[in-house]
Formats: C-alpha cells, sequence, structure tokens
C-alpha cells in the first residue's frame, strides 16, 4: 500500500513540471498582454511600453520561464499586474470563498444524491423511480449556466429568498456570527444551484450500483437466510454501492473547478473562478498561469485520491 | 411489455421540458440578434420607405429615442430626507481591483468606488476647463507656464489633518518615482519642469514645483499649451502624512490604499469586502457642507441582473448601464433614467503606412491599398449610419460627422455634415478614380483593373456586432466594393488591437473606438508621433493644425476653436478614418434619488444627493 501511494505521488512531480511549461506557454501565446487595449490617449505609449520593459514582458520567453519557475519554487507567483498586489495575496483572499463554495456544494452534492440514489435503486422501475431518474435527465441535459440563472431569477429577485451576488452583506463585521450566517445565506442558492447539477451523475451511479449489487450472489444468499429486507440494504447493498462512489470523490473535486467558473460569474461571487475569467480577459498573465497551475494541481491532487481510494477498496487495480 | 410505452412516454416529457427550457433561453437572445439583420436585409429592398416608417417587429412597435429628450440631472423634485442610506450599484461583471488612491488606479471599476471619498482640487466646466469652485483655487501666471494653486483652509483628510501643498508636491514625486507602479507618469505629468531629471534620479527634487506656504503650490510647466487647464495638472494629493515614510513601491499595497483608504471626499470608507462591496459613512467635516446621506453602500452587480436588481430597488443607482436594454425598461416605473453624450466615437479607420518604431513617427505610405482618398470618401458615403443608429441602437447612436465629438461641444463643428449617406456619390467617386467593374463579377476592380478585395477586420463582443459589420459589407457591395470580413470572423478584443497596432499587412481598413479625454487636443488619437493613430496617416497640414491647437495663439478660445473646425474639415477631406457612430450614455436613477448628475460641469455633487422616502420605490 505504502509502496503504491509513493509511487503514485512520485508520478505527479513530472505531471505538475509539464503542466506548469505547457501553461506558461499557452498563457504567453495568447494574443496581447495586460497592457494591449490600455487605449486611454491621456496616457503615452511611452509610459505603456516603459511599463513593459519593467514587467519584464520583452524579454525572450525562456528568461520569462526561467524567471517564473524559479519564483515559483519559492513560493513567489508574481505580482498580478491588475490589482498590484502579489498572486499569492489576491488568490488567498479569493480562495477561500471559492473553497468554503465547494466544500458547500460537496455536502448538498452527497445530501442530494444519497437518499435520490437509494430510494431510485431499491424500488426501480416504479413510479418514484422514474421521477428520481427523469429529474436526473434534466439534470444532464441542462448546463449549470442556464440553470443556475433560472434560479438566480426565481429564488434571487422573484421570490427575493435569497441574496443575488457578493459573498456578504455589506459592513458586516467580518468574526462575527452574523458575518458567518451571511456568509453561508450567500452561499446557498450558488451552491444548490451546482448541487442539483452535478449531483444528478452520482444519482445515477449509485442507482445502478445497487441494481447491480442487489442481484449479486450475497445479496441472494442473505435473503434465503432469511435476513430482513432492511438489514440487507442497509448492511450490506448500500455499503457495497458505496464504495465506488467514494472512489468517485476526487474526480468531483475537479468538476467543481470547472462549475465554480460559471457559478461564481453568474451570482457574481468574488472567488478564484471569476478571478480566473477576469484575469484570463485582461490579460493578467501572472494570475492567469498560477490559477491554472493551481487547477491542475487540484486535478491532480483529485484524481490521486480517487486512485487511493480506490486501491484501498479494490486491492486489484493497485499499480505494480 | 407495458413497460416500454411507459418509459417512452416519460421520455417523452422530458425531452419537451428540455426543449421548452431550451426555447425559453433562445428566444430571450436570439430576438435581439435576428432583428437587425433582418432590417438590414430589408435596406436591400425597400431604401425608399425604411428611413421615416417605424419597425414593425413581432407586433412591438420599436421606438426610437434621442439623446435630447434626457437631461443629465436629477435635481429636487421631493424634498430628500435628512440622513437616509443609499446603495450604488458598480455594474461589472468582474470585481473591482481595489486599488482605492487616485495616484495609483488605472481602471474605471475603481474610480467608482473612489468617486465618493475622494476627489481633485480642482473641478471643472462643462467645456472641460478648470474652474475655482473645487477644494482650491488656481491661477496661471501671464506666460501661461506657471500654476499657484491653493487649497482651501477647510479641506482635511478623513483623519482630519488638513490637506497641505506638500500632499500635492508629494504625490508629483512618488508618481516620478523610479519604483513607481501606476500609470500616471503620462506625458501631461511629463510636462512638468524637472520631473524628468528628478524620474532619472538626477535631481533629489522636482525643481518646477515650489511649496509657497502650507496651502499653497507653484507648479511651473515646460510648455505651455491650453491644455494645461483642461486636465493638464495633476490635481490629486497623497496624504503625506501616511504614505511619507513607505517605500513607493509598496504603497500601492499598502492597507491605506486597499482596506482602509483615505481621502478627502464627502463620505468616509467604512469597511470593504474586497472586490465585492464598500459601505461609506458620511464625513461630516467635508469641506463643501455637510453630506445629505447617512451611510451609501456600494456593491459590484452583474450586467445580467442589473435590470432586476434596478426593479427591485435593491440598487438605486448605477455606474453604467447596457443602452441595447434601455427601450425594454423604459418605463420601468420606479426609475427616472439620466442621459448625456458620451465622450466617445465609434469610426473606420484605413490602414495608411507604418508605424516607424526607431523614430517613433508614423510614415504615411502613398502605395497603400486604400490609398486612394476618393475610394475612402466613397466607402464612408455608402454607409447610412442614421439607419445603423435606430435599427440597432433605437437612436441611441446616431450618424458620426467629425472627429471631434459633441461631448466637446465648444470644439465640436456641428455645422461640419462630414460625409453623409449618399450612395449614389459614392458611386461617381468611384467611376471618377477609375474604379470600375471590367470583368462582369459585380464588383469593381481598382484602376489597374486588378481585382479589389478589401479586408474589414472588427471586434467580436455583444449581439450587434456581427450584424452591424454585415451591414456594412453589403453597404459597401451595394457600390460595388469587394469587401471582406478578415479571415471571415470578427476577432477577440486582444487580438483585434494586437494586429492592429502592429500593422498587418492582412488588414485593410478596421472598425474600433476611442473614448476621448476632457482635453480636445487630438494629438495623441491622430497625431504624426501617436502610436495610436493607428490609420498611420498624416501630413503636414495634419501636424501644423494638431501644434497650432496647442500654440500660444490658441490661448485665445476662438482662435483654437477655429483651428480645430479647420482639422475637422481637414479630417473630413483626407477621411483616413470616419466616425460612423456617436454615442449616448443612459442611466437609470430610483425615483427617491434627489440631486443626481452625471456628465461634467454639472454643478451638483456628490455630498448634495439625496433620498426623499427611507425605501426605495420599487417597480409595479
Amino acid at each position: 500500500m505504502w509502496t503504491f501511494t509513493f509511487r503514485r505521488v512520485l508520478i505527479m512531480i513530472p505531471q505538475i513540471l509539464l503542466l506548469s511549461i505547457v501553461i506558461f506557454f499557452l498563457a504567453k501565446m495568447m494574443p496581447g498582454d495586460a497592457l494591449t487595449g490600455l487605449i486611454d490617449p491621456n496616457i503615452g505609449p511611452e509610459a505603456i511600453e516603459a511599463q513593459r520593459e519593467k514587467l519584464g514582458l520583452n524579454d525572450p520567453w525562456h528568461v520569462q520561464y526561467w524567471n517564473w519557475i524559479t519564483n515559483l519554487f519559492q513560493g513567489d507567483l508574481g505580482q498580478s499586474f491588475q490589482h498590484k498586489l502579489p498572486v499569492t495575496e489576491i488568490i488567498n483572499q479569493r480562495l477561500w470563498n471559492t473553497f468554503w463554495l465547494s466544500v458547500l456544494t460537496l455536502i448538498l452534492t452527497y445530501l442530494i444524491a444519497i437518499p435520490l440514489g437509494l430510494i431510485s435503486g431499491r424500488y426501480n422501475d416504479t413510479i418514484s423511480d422514474r421521477i428520481i431518474t427523469g429529474y436526473t435527465y434534466i439534470g444532464f441535459a441542462a448546463p449549470v449556466f442556464i440553470f443556475a440563472l433560472l434560479m438566480l431569477f426565481i429564488f434571487g429577485f422573484q421570490l427575493g429568498w435569497f441574496p443575488t451576488g457578493g459573498s456578504v452583506t455589506p459592513g458586516t463585521v467580518p468574526g462575527t456570527w452574523s458575518f458567518f450566517l451571511s456568509k453561508v445565506y450567500h452561499m446557498l442558492l450558488p451552491a444548490l444551484s451546482m448541487a442539483l447539477i452535478t449531483t444528478v451523475s452520482t444519482v445515477q451511479y449509485l442507482r445502478s450500483e445497487i441494481i447491480d449489487t442487489k442481484q449479486k450472489d450475497f445479496v441472494l444468499l442473505a435473503r434465503s437466510k432469511g435476513v430482513s429486507e432492511t438489514r440487507i440494504y442497509r448492511k450490506h447493498i448500500f455499503r457495497n454501492s458505496l464504495l465506488p462512489i467514494a472512489a468517485f470523490f476526487g474526480y468531483e473535486i475537479s468538476g467543481l473547478i470547472g462549475g465554480s467558473i460559471f457559478i461564481e460569474n453568474i451570482f457574481s461571487y468574488p472567488g478564484i473562478g471569476q478571478l480566473f475569467l477576469s484575469s484570463l480577459m485582461q490579460r493578467d498573465t501572472s494570475v492567469v498561469t498560477a490559477l491554472v497551475l493551481l487547477f491542475g494541481i487540484a486535478s491532480i491532487l483529485g484524481t490521486l485520491i480517487s486512485d487511493l481510494i480506490l486501491s484501498i477498496v479494490d486491492p486489484r487495480i493497485r499499480m505494480k | 411489455m407495458s413497460k416500454v410505452p411507459v418509459r417512452l412516454l416519460f421520455f417523452a416529457i422530458v425531452l419537451s421540458l428540455v426543449m421548452v427550457l431550451a426555447a425559453c433561453n433562445e428566444n430571450s437572445t436570439e430576438s435581439d440578434v435576428d432583428k437587425p439583420e433582418t432590417d438590414v436585409e430589408k435596406e436591400e429592398t425597400e431604401e425608399a420607405e425604411q428611413t421615416d416608417e417605424p419597425e414593425e417587429a413581432g407586433g412591438e412597435t420599436e421606438e426610437l429615442y434621442s439623446i435630447d429628450d434626457f437631461s443629465n440631472i436629477k435635481g429636487e423634485d421631493e424634498t430628500p430626507l435628512e440622513g437616509g442610506e443609499l446603495t450604488f450599484g458598480l455594474v461589472s461583471d468582474t470585481a473591482f481591483e481595489g486599488i482605492l488612491n487616485y495616484n495609483f488606479y488605472d481602471g474605471n471599476p475603481d474610480v467608482q468606488v473612489l468617486q465618493w471619498f475622494d476627489e481633485g482640487l480642482l473641478t471643472w466646466d462643462e467645456n472641460y476647463v478648470y474652474t475655482n469652485d473645487g477644494a482650491a483655487t488656481y491661477t496661471m501666471s501671464d506666460d501661461n507656464k506657471t500654476a499657484t494653486i491653493t487649497i482651501r483652509d477647510n479641506v482635511n483628510w478623513h483623519d482630519g489633518e488638513p490637506v497641505k501643498a506638500e500632499d500635492l508636491l508629494f504625490a508629483h514625486e512618488v508618481i516620478a518615482h523610479p519604483d513607481y507602479d501606476g500609470i500616471r507618469f503620462d506625458a501631461s505629468l511629463r510636462n512638468v519642469e524637472g520631473i524628468e531629471a528628478y524620474h532619472n534620479g538626477e535631481a533629489d527634487t522636482i525643481s518646477g514645483i515650489e511649496v509657497v506656504d502650507e496651502k499653497t503650490i507653484k507648479i511651473t510647466y515646460k510648455e505651455a499649451t491650453p491644455s494645461l487647464i483642461t486636465g493638464g495638472i495633476w490635481t490629486y494629493p497623497l496624504a503625506k502624512h501616511i504614505f511619507g515614510d513607505m517605500n513607493v513601491a509598496d504603497i500601492s499595497s499598502s492597507p491605506e490604499v486597499r482596506q482602509q483608504p483615505i481621502g478627502f471626499g464627502p463620505y468616509k470608507v467604512e469597511s470593504i469586502v474586497p472586490g465585492e462591496s464598500v459601505v461609506y459613512s458620511k464625513n461630516e467635516d467635508y469641506w463643501r457642507g455637510e453630506p445629505k446621506l447617512d451611510k451609501v453602500t456600494l456593491k459590484v452587480i452583474n450586467p445580467n441582473v442589473v435590470v432586476e436588481a434596478l426593479k427591485n430597488g435593491e440598487v438605486d443607482i448605477v455606474d453604467s448601464f447596457p443602452v441595447d436594454q434601455f427601450p425594454d425598461n423604459a418605463d420601468l416605473s420606479n426609475l427616472s433614467w439620466l442621459g448625456v453624450t458620451d465622450r466617445a466615437y465609434t469610426y473606420i479607420g484605413f490602414k495608411l503606412g507604418k508605424w516607424d518604431a526607431d523614430n517613433g513617427i508614423n510614415v504615411y505610405d502613398p502605395d497603400a491599398k486604400m490609398a486612394n482618398v476618393n475610394l475612402r470618401k466613397a466607402m464612408a458615403h455608402a454607409v447610412d449610419n442614421n439607419t445603423v443608429g435606430e435599427r440597432f441602437y433605437h437612436g441611441l447612436r446616431w450618424a458620426g460627422t467629425t472627429l471631434i465629438p459633441p461631448s466637446h461641444p465648444e470644439f465640436h463643428d456641428s455645422e461640419n455634415e462630414g460625409l453623409p449617406y449618399d450612395p449614389e456619390l459614392a458611386k461617381q467617386l468611384l467611376d471618377e478614380a477609375g474604379y470600375v467593374d471590367v470583368n462582369g463579377d459585380n464588383f469593381r476592380e481598382d484602376p489597374d483593373g486588378n481585382e479589389l478585395v478589401i479586408n474589414f477586420a472588427s471586434m467580436s463582443g455583444g449581439e450587434i456586432a456581427e450584424p452591424l459589420v454585415k451591414y456594412y459589407i453589403q453597404a459597401w457591395e451595394q457600390v460595388g466594393l469587394h469587401v471582406e470580413m478578415l479571415e471571415g470572423r470578427l476577432h477577440e478584443f486582444n487580438s483585434f488591437y494586437d494586429r492592429v497596432e502592429a500593422d498587418d499587412p492582412e488588414i485593410d481598413i478596421y472598425q474600433a473606438a476611442w473614448s476621448v479625454g476632457i482635453d480636445v487636443d487630438p494629438d495623441g488619437l491622430w497625431g504624426e508621433q501617436a502610436a495610436f493613430n493607428m490609420t498611420r496617416w498624416t501630413n503636414e497640414e495634419n501636424t501644423r493644425l494638431i501644434k497650432e491647437g496647442l500654440s500660444e495663439a490658441a490661448f485665445d478660445l476662438e482662435t483654437r476653436v477655429e483651428t480645430y473646425k479647420e482639422w475637422q474639415q481637414l479630417m473630413v477631406e483626407e477621411v483616413p478614418a470616419f466616425p460612423t457612430l456617436y454615442r449616448a450614455v443612459l442611466v437609470p436613477v430610483n425615483n427617491r434619488v434627489q440631486n443626481y448628475a452625471i456628465g461634467d460641469g454639472t454643478g451638483i455633487y456628490r455630498y448634495q444627493v439625496g433620498v426623499s422616502a427611507e425605501e426605495p420605490e420599487v417597480a409595479e
């Protein structure tokens, strides 16, 4: 087990290095830089050229890459041009919003997925199963950005149950109970919008696992021994069906990142998804590269977690 | 057996649900795109009727609006309350950056945050000339080179310290410091005497700035130009008692800029949630008098939801509003609309030369594809921009005439008609210049008989971008010119400017827009040494007129007006570019808001803004 983990982690190093190179060059290949389109005629071209020089944008690419990667290893991701702040600081400001939003989304995802999957799997081909699978089909079909807009429109504006933007009510004092509540309140609608959509694959997965498992021999055996139906589901089927779901957990994390870009923009929720999109549009290259790297590492870590869980669950797949 | 039909039925239900959802979505976006396109097609066949008849689309009558019907001031129609609270919506799909100091900020979102709690020492009138109504008064010396600025006695920073002359000196020193990381060290600041030497480390002080006493400062400039008093003086002091001990490189990221910014404006910053909201409280010590409101909340509003947020009173005012959404919301009962002519224009430019980077000048190429002035004129005459404005923008954009927009009423030559829509004249001009169809493909060839294909570069963004370009291409086709979209598509903002600025030989003409500064001087956009003059066109007359507009003689307003009239006419005759559209800015304001104005020189200041009811009005 430990050798597997060790090997698995070792493989990540070249992965991340390769990722960093790809990210850096893709970012540099984007047309324009932070100063393109800065066409306020009051700011002379000399001033802009001086800035380019100062930011090292005129250096050859290998110098720029070397500077970037060496600083990276010292924990310095550079300076954001748009925000005039170190990239680490600006990401730190936003990361926690996204982190808590993702945590809440994950919780909601499983809160919805597990009961629905259980009902649907246990009572398959009944009316309640059809309703649930019907919902999952809609969920598969509906793009998250349209669904989120709809949720915002209905629950945010028409009914007025939830705030429609931001991460906290302006003016609340950090550290207080009301600050915490306000944070959760602001997070609820975006998290729910995302969870309702992302949960459907887990529901389906769980459903087919249960249907699969309940026809297995050991279940038949248990039944023939006269074990009560509830007990069979709780002890035998549920546990066995849940393991693959747990393995799915890591991939779920990387999926959340993609979703956060849409969700945060729609709900004006200042997290890293929103930061990513705006930095991309403004060619704030240092922030973009740092964030893609972060997303990439998160995905690699997500698959790592999944692989590890899987290897615990199913020793057959351990790498030789 | 019975299972199959049930499943099928269910599948059908799901499918229809999805389709309904999809259809809802399409309706809202597509109808906007479709309408203009059909309009454009109509123009080919029904030219005679289409100008005066309002369009019928889907049973709805589309109304036309005119900027003349809007005021830019909402005065007092009801008595404002003593106190009260107001919510200001900053419409943006990104968070604001939070560089909350005039000496360091560089973008629009931040300036909206700044305006509530800080201001410049000098204010300007509707012609953008500095007045003596602001926090300081000024006089110019006889040779117009030295400005003496006297700060009023009761102007204090939010922490109670007086705003001093040395704070303004300090602002100059910081901006000119080699470690300064903002973008304000521009041509007008470089005009301060001795500031370059200070910037290069050759001098310890800026020789052109003299602090006379605590509240008086004298700034001497290298060149006296009329532009000095229309935005040429840096008027934003930097609190030396706070920032004086910091390294210049650290100021922009310091908490005194980010979390607890300081100014001397009507409101103080109470708290900031980075990137999303700011709460202000009133500055009772404000020099003009006590502000009306107790509290102002600024928050970022996504453009997708701005209409809803206005309808339910979640925000009272927004800093900007997407004009294309105005017609659908013009009648909202809880809003008043303010309008002003934008300091901006859209234009179509012809690539006529190269940028000589070594010498920093534009070099005109008389052999360029678009070098024939008749061809350029014909292209301008061939397009009907008033109809474009009516059809695409409901009259809230209208045909441009000259390259000084009407937002500068003093200098805009309203008698100059520019190059109005006249396709017959366009054809005639092309015939005269020898552009005729020799091979019978319905497109004109160039005077040497070679096929002429003109590549048109335009930016993507918004629903109107593509139909607009298609309209122009069709209009040019009407006069026999073969114009194609560059590479058959629109180009993303960054790559568009990259290629246009780099004089990509693939590009023959391009459509872009300028927002113009408060100073009318066109040198930065159309001058010989202007890198932003992306047409690369220039001639001696152009250089002479631009120079004259800034000369000693131009201190006489009439002379300056006359000079710029001549320049506008020159640009109409030579057509290196022609303005296509002027535009209106519209901003909705909740009915309870009193004394709010947009635009310049209105004489209404932020401290006067009040509300007439505790709660915002909600749309019925």
